[in-house]
């Protein structure tokens, strides 16, 4: 009864874990702040955000996307590469319309860069198509259609870069500048890709909550099999989910470009698929499908965001070379947080039997050897030895309670 | 374990369970429930969904604790931390949702968490078929051990949970509404199969809302209600209808429903539709098949499992790929509908026969389940609307009955009756002028399904005309206007209200 009671009430503004997120953003930009021997968070407010900004905004945007595929009850494994794509087919349409102003690093004009925006977007669409071809026609499952597009879109936004530049410049490439003001503009002002990540959370916002496509998205993940017998058609959703997924993809793409002023197909947005699903996880989609929401999303994206922002404060390395680690244990934490409730009431052990007790040192040698690396071998063997007292303890308890 | 069961030869009593109670998070599934099963009987649990039967059997067979109260088995207080303490004990539990690995064989279920091994410590997969083989015989199951248990029939499936009872040796077998799934004949094997296990000294816990079948095999029933213990009576003391009025706290009253409908104009005209079936010896799924509907009739649809019933109703509604050759035509126009949205468009509702897997959308609340095919008509200045949309769906709710905390409480929530009310609801929305019920008081207590029947007369009353499928004849037989039997793909009997009688329905099902 206590859970139909929840739903009486539309929760204000966030749902309950949404506010736990909002909570736990804080915590962490307090931690950084206090923690952080330069301060500077303190001292330079507004760079520090204005980082933060832009690397939320640029993975927010495709984490909508993957949010819509992921409520309908698909997966896009592929926008990481649909990024390379699409910054690839952006520069490329650039060369062909204006080879020597590329060449020569001179503006190209704006109806060129009109073009090659929409070239990208186009594509993107064309993506989504063929995923939903392979999906509902050829009725592979989503993992495997878009595990082929992952690999195989960066090979061919590469084979495409360098059979672009070969024809069109003196030299075969494997990237290609951009360096048109427009791009430059867009890297400089980091409100321009906010401003277009908050308008694309409304949209997306008001089409999942208030538009009979939105509803019928949280249909066909819900149960695919009655939203058809329900008269949904399923396969046009499914289109308009993977068409969604993929044109977020490409636009992030084009941001990708600016940023880095080249359009770089190996490289450029490596793995960033999973940063875009491990953001809806946290902000509570399920992957079961049916389940989601906008603002969890967009919590889910700065929360991610904020952890690699303070742990490159805190430790002065390179954030990237721990990005993927950050992200692995936010993706787990947030996930059992989740569950924290069950585990107290079910009886359910973290930690049990023979399994339970291996878990013990491979968790402990992570801590250690992430302490050991960021902090000095000292450190490192004092944190691998809490983390196993502190985990042995939480096992005696565990049996303590259930015998 | 042998030891304890000849300790125990003494007791009459294989199972007592004393003061049970069990708490689930705001809801006291079962209070201060007593049960004393007798050696060798075959017991009998009744009630209501959500009455706690199936709560009881899962304290019974160690899937969960008992919040309080205490079990003996053949005297014994025994505490089970788990089912294998239980099956340890000698109780098999064949639940409701079989519990197979589809995509392993039939011996490999049976013998799942038990392998038997070879001296190398390898599985020994001939000694578990032979043993498979020989324990299906004695089921009347003819299945190869090596079938992919997926592939099997939910009847053969069955059995192959009751093989895997009779290998652990059960002597205390527990059946949660066996027959549920199950065709007549398929019914008759199975209680041929418990013929056998009494006869062998087992002691069987029944659970089932069929009453037929309860008061041809029980020895002694028990009623629950509302968590609590009602009463244990035996068979010969009394009667049927004493005991549903146990269950739902008052006597039902048998309505003869039919009665004084007017027919009016023919709707649905369906003229020799042939369903092919590739790759399958029979070749069809419907072979030739006409039927007529008319506004303000109901017309039921009896037939054995597998007999092409949902592939009638799927046919019209569109719901498969319109292979099917023959003619289907609405209100004198040919229709061929390639999609349920078109069927919708025209007039056609259809609610589905397994309502968990091909009706509900567990992740919508109420108010969303209702509305989904109306949407349209929630929309703001293009926006859905709160508001709207529950002034939309406070109509259905309110015309079909559904009991619920509120339009927004979670569909899962509500008892298998009022969801079922809600998908009619849902479709009623669309303002269909036929409407196709597959099986809809399927897995519904016999207070939901009485307030179902009455529902379904009031919407013929209101000039719908609807096709009703059942796998329970005194069902048809209590709401239809004329029935027709499906046997095998064909149409092979039409009969009137008059006419038609168990019997003939039985027989025109069974043989043609």
């Amino acid at each position: 009864m206590s859970q139909s009671d929840a739903f009486q009430k539309p929760s204000f503004l966030f749902r309950p874990g949404e506010w736990a997120l909002v909570l736990a953003i804080a915590i962490a930009i307090a931690l950084t702040g206090l923690v952080d021997t330069n301060h500077s968070y303190w001292f330079q407010p507004l760079a520090s955000l204005r980082d933060i900004a832009r690397n939320t905004a640029l993975l927010g945007i495709f984490a909508l996307g993957a949010t819509v595929v992921i409520i309908a009850g698909g997966i896009d494994l592929s926008a990481g590469s649909m990024i390379a794509l699409s910054g690839t087919i952006c520069a490329t349409t650039m060369l062909a319309l204006a080879p020597a102003q590329m060449m020569g690093f001179r503006p190209v004009g704006l109806v060129a860069v009109a073009a090659g925006c929409a070239a990208s977007l186009l594509v993107g669409f064309l993506v989504g198509t063929l995923h939903t071809w392979l999906i509902t026609a050829v009725r592979l499952p989503p993992f495997i259609a878009t595990l082929a597009t992952l690999v195989g879109l960066r090979s061919f936004a590469r084979a495409l870069c360098e059979s672009s530049t070969a024809a069109l410049t003196p030299t075969k490439s494997a990237l290609i500048n951009v360096s048109d003001p427009v791009f430059k503009a867009i890297r400089d002002n980091v409100w321009i890709p906010v401003a277009v990540f908050g308008i694309l959370a409304i949209v997306t916002w008001l089409l999942l909550t208030r538009t009979v496509l939105g509803r019928h998205i949280h249909a066909l993940g819900g149960n695919e099999q009655a939203a058809r017998l329900a008269g949904i058609r399923t396969d046009n959703v499914k289109w308009f989910a993977y068409c969604f997924g993929a044109m977020t993809a490409a636009l992030a793409g084009l941001f990708y470009v600016a940023n880095e002023s080249v359009a770089a197909p190996v490289n450029q947005g490596r793995g960033h698929e999973l940063n875009a699903i491990a953001a809806a996880v946290v902000g509570g989609c399920s992957l079961a499908g049916g389940v989601g929401t906008v603002p969890g999303t967009v919590l889910g994206t700065i929360f991610l965001r904020v952890v690699i922002d303070a742990v490159s404060k805190i430790i002065k390395t390179g954030a990237d070379v721990y990005e993927g680690l950050i992200v692995g244990v936010v993706v787990v934490i947030a996930v059992t947080l989740a569950q924290v409730g069950q585990l107290a009431k079910g009886g359910r052990r973290l930690l049990p039997g023979a399994l339970g007790l291996c878990a013990i040192p491979t968790l402990s040698l992570l801590a250690g050897a992430v302490a050991a690396m960021t902090t000095g071998g000292r450190t490192g063997i004092a944190t691998g030895l809490v983390a196993a007292a502190l985990l042995a303890l939480l096992r005696l308890w565990e049996s303590r309670r259930t015998a | 374990m042998r030891e304890s069961a000849d300790r125990s030869a003494a007791t009459a009593q294989a199972v007592v369970m004393r003061g049970i109670t069990k708490r689930f998070p705001g809801v006291v599934a079962l209070e201060d429930v007593g049960l004393e099963v007798c050696r060798g009987e075959l017991h009998a649990i009744c009630g209501e969904n959500g009455a706690g039967k199936s709560t009881l059997m899962k304290i019974l067979s160690g899937v969960y604790p008992p919040d309080e109260g205490g079990l003996e088995i053949g005297g014994q207080p025994v505490i089970f931390a788990g089912t294998k303490d239980a099956e340890q004990a000698g109780i098999a539990i064949i639940h409701q949702e079989l519990a197979l690995v589809e995509d392993l064989s039939v011996a490999a279920n049976v013998f799942l968490g038990r392998e038997k091994r070879t001296p190398l410590g390898l599985l020994d997969d001939r000694a578990m078929h032979n043993e498979c083989r020989r324990l299906l015989a004695i089921l009347e199951c003819h299945v190869a051990p090596g079938t992919r248990t997926g592939s099997l029939r939910v009847g053969d499936q069955q059995l192959v949970e009751i093989a895997k009872a009779l290998s652990l040796e059960a002597s205390i077998v527990v059946m949660d509404e066996p027959t549920s799934a199950l065709t007549e004949s398929e019914s008759a094997r199975l209680e041929r199969t418990i013929a056998r296990l009494l006869a062998n000294g087992t002691t069987i816990l029944y659970i089932s809302h069929k009453m037929d079948e309860v008061f041809r095999l029980a020895d002694r029933i028990t009623v629950l209600r509302d968590g609590r213990h009602v009463c244990t009576v035996d068979r010969a003391a009394t009667n049927p209808r004493q005991i549903t009025g146990w269950m739902v706290g008052r006597e039902i009253a048998d309505h003869a429903f039919a009665v004084g409908r007017a027919r009016g104009p023919r709707v649905l005209e369906v003229r020799d539709l042939t369903l092919p079936w590739p790759n399958h010896p029979r070749g069809y799924r419907l072979s030739q098949v006409s039927l007529d509907l008319h506004a303000g009739e109901i017309l039921g649809m009896a037939g054995l499992m597998g007999a092409g019933r949902t592939e009638l109703l799927e046919a019209i509604f569109g719901a498969e790929e319109p292979i099917w050759t023959g003619a289907i035509r609405l209100d004198g126009q040919p229709v061929r509908f390639r999609h349920p949205r078109e069927a919708c468009a025209a007039g056609i509702a259809m609610v589905t026969e397994d309502r968990k897997r091909l009706g509900l959308f567990p992740d919508l609340d109420v108010a969303g389940n209702v509305s989904l095919c109306s949407l349209q008509e929630s929309l703001r200045g293009g926006l859905l609307s709160r508001r709207a949309e529950e002034e939309l769906v406070a109509t259905p709710i309110r015309d079909t009955g559904v009991k619920t905390p509120g339009v927004h409480a979670s569909i899962m929530g509500l008892s298998g009756g009022n969801q079922q009310k809600c998908i009619i609801g849902r479709w009623l929305l669309t303002k269909p002028r036929v409407l196709l019920l597959d099986d809809p008081t399927r897995g519904i207590d016999v207070g939901a399904k009485a307030e179902l029947y009455a529902l379904i007369d009031r919407l013929c009353r209101n000039g719908l005309a609807v096709i009703l499928t059942s796998s329970e004849l005194p069902e048809l037989l209590t709401l239809a206007d004329r029935i027709i039997v499906l046997a095998e793909g064909r149409l092979t009997a039409e009969f009137s209200r008059a006419e038609a009688t168990e019997e003939k329905i039985m027989q025109a099902a069974t043989g043609g």
